[in-house]
């Protein structure tokens, strides 16, 4: 077991090395100020209206009336690209906020240990939902995104009803052996 | 055969390092890594006069300057964590919290357990269950230094990069090296103090200074306020997403 473990810790080591290498070496090139604004740039979220469109089946639905299939394929296309560009930015702010929090509070002398991992874990979270996001609209499509949660939402929902159930059985059986 | 020429490069390279650090200063200004440097010449030599005198006596050499070696790194570790850190009291904070939980978590799962604290259990079993403890406590640095963007001189980074990669290399060859057979771990292990010593080459030639942070100390009551904003966009930001897939 120890081996294991040795092992996951050397690998994870050398990998980390080689993100700070990579990092110290971008940072040594990126002397000069970068002219052009991208995606990282962001600072402010895209508008929900503008969001909740690329998301919304309306506009398929509108396309596939046409009953051309060319169309269909480029506004999926389209879409799908679209989509993606807003995780990318979404997923960027994050990275932003936690920079930002990170640069501004690492020479602070009473820096709270605990808020600091709930804030990582926070950020964790976040881009661990960016990346779920991002593989659901490459395998589905953005315009089944909005299904799939809903589905995960219910089945989430099922799951919860189910273990309440469960509880309050086990509960009842302790309640009666308890009695006896 | 191979051997010898990983034995002799070793040495000529580490004396071209200290010549080097002692030429630009940069000995004076990292002693401790720089004092490492010189014990591991030391042990290099020690350990090839005995092994021609009396491969019994080296054996025990070997040990013993390997875990002197072994101490003598994770005050390397330390200096680093000194000298990097000096300007910023909070991520040294984090730091010292962060060490503390990893030495924990090594005494907590060594004890009870594993075979690597016991001591019917072998020097290199030892020396992989230590060396494991060491790249733990240089992994979550390294996190550390990256979440909060810890800037880096050269010669810091140099010293950090090579002696984690030492490390690094060091775990994964004892996780696979037999003490029966002289396979490729075995010289391996013998090689990753060289690929150490051509990144501490590149990076310690001359003195490089780091830089400086640009920003004033924040006041003592200003964490919370910045933690709070931080928490607060992460939450909104959280709440945008929900808001968004479930339309």
């Amino acid at each position: 077991m120890i081996e294991l473990s040795s092992l996951i810790v050397g690998v994870a080591l050398l990998l980390l090395l080689m993100a700070a290498a990579t990092k110290g070496w971008l940072a040594s090139r990126q002397s000069e100020p970068r002219l052009a604004a991208s995606e990282e740039d962001a600072t402010e979220p895209c508008p929900e209206e503008f969001v909740n469109r690329v998301f919304s089946r309306r506009d398929w639905e509108f396309v596939r009336g046409l009953k051309a299939g060319s169309i269909e394929r480029l506004f999926e296309q389209e879409r799908k690209r679209v989509a993606l560009v807003w995780v990318r930015q979404t997923s960027a702010m994050v990275r932003t906020v936690v920079r930002e929090h990170a640069q501004a509070t690492r020479q602070s002398k009473n820096l709270e240990f605990s808020t600091e991992i709930n804030i990582f874990a926070q950020f964790l979270m976040l881009m661990g939902v960016c990346g779920i996001l991002s593989v659901a609209i490459q395998i589905a499509g953005p315009l089944w995104l909005g299904d799939l949660a809903h589905f995960a939402q219910r089945l989430a929902q099922r799951v919860a009803k189910l273990q309440e159930s469960f509880q309050a059985g086990v509960l009842a059986n302790t309640g009666e052996a308890g009695s006896a | 055969m191979l051997s010898q020429l990983i034995w002799w490069s070793s040495i000529a390279l580490e004396i071209a390092l200290l010549v080097g650090g002692l030429r630009s200063r940069l000995a004076n200004r990292f002693p401790v890594f720089y004092g490492y440097v010189g014990f591991v010449v030391l042990q290099d030599l020690v350990s090839f006069f005995a092994f021609e005198w009396s491969p019994g006596v080296y054996k025990g050499i070997y040990w013993v300057t390997e875990f002197a070696g072994l101490a003598i790194g994770s005050l390397v570790v330390f200096e680093i964590c000194k000298v990097s850190l000096a300007a910023y009291p909070g991520t040294a904070r984090m730091a010292r919290n962060a060490l503390a939980i990893v030495f924990l978590a090594a005494v907590a799962k060594g004890f009870p357990t594993s075979a690597g604290w016991q001591p019917t259990s072998t020097a290199l079993e030892m020396e992989r269950a230590l060396r494991t403890v060491q790249a733990a406590a240089i992994l979550a640095l390294v996190a550390l230094f990256l979440v909060y963007s810890i800037p880096f001189g050269r010669n810091l980074r140099g010293i950090m990069l090579g002696y984690g990669l030492f490390i690094g290399e060091r775990v994964i060859c004892l996780t696979f090296l037999s003490q029966q057979n002289h396979d490729f771990w075995f010289y391996a292990y013998s090689a990753s103090y060289i690929a150490a010593l051509g990144l501490w080459l590149g990076h310690l030639w001359s003195y490089q200074p780091s830089p400086q942070p640009n920003i004033c100390v924040q006041l003592e009551k200003d964490y919370q306020r910045i933690a709070a904003a931080t928490r607060r966009r992460l939450q909104e930001t959280s709440a945008y997403l929900r808001r968004v897939v479930r339309s």
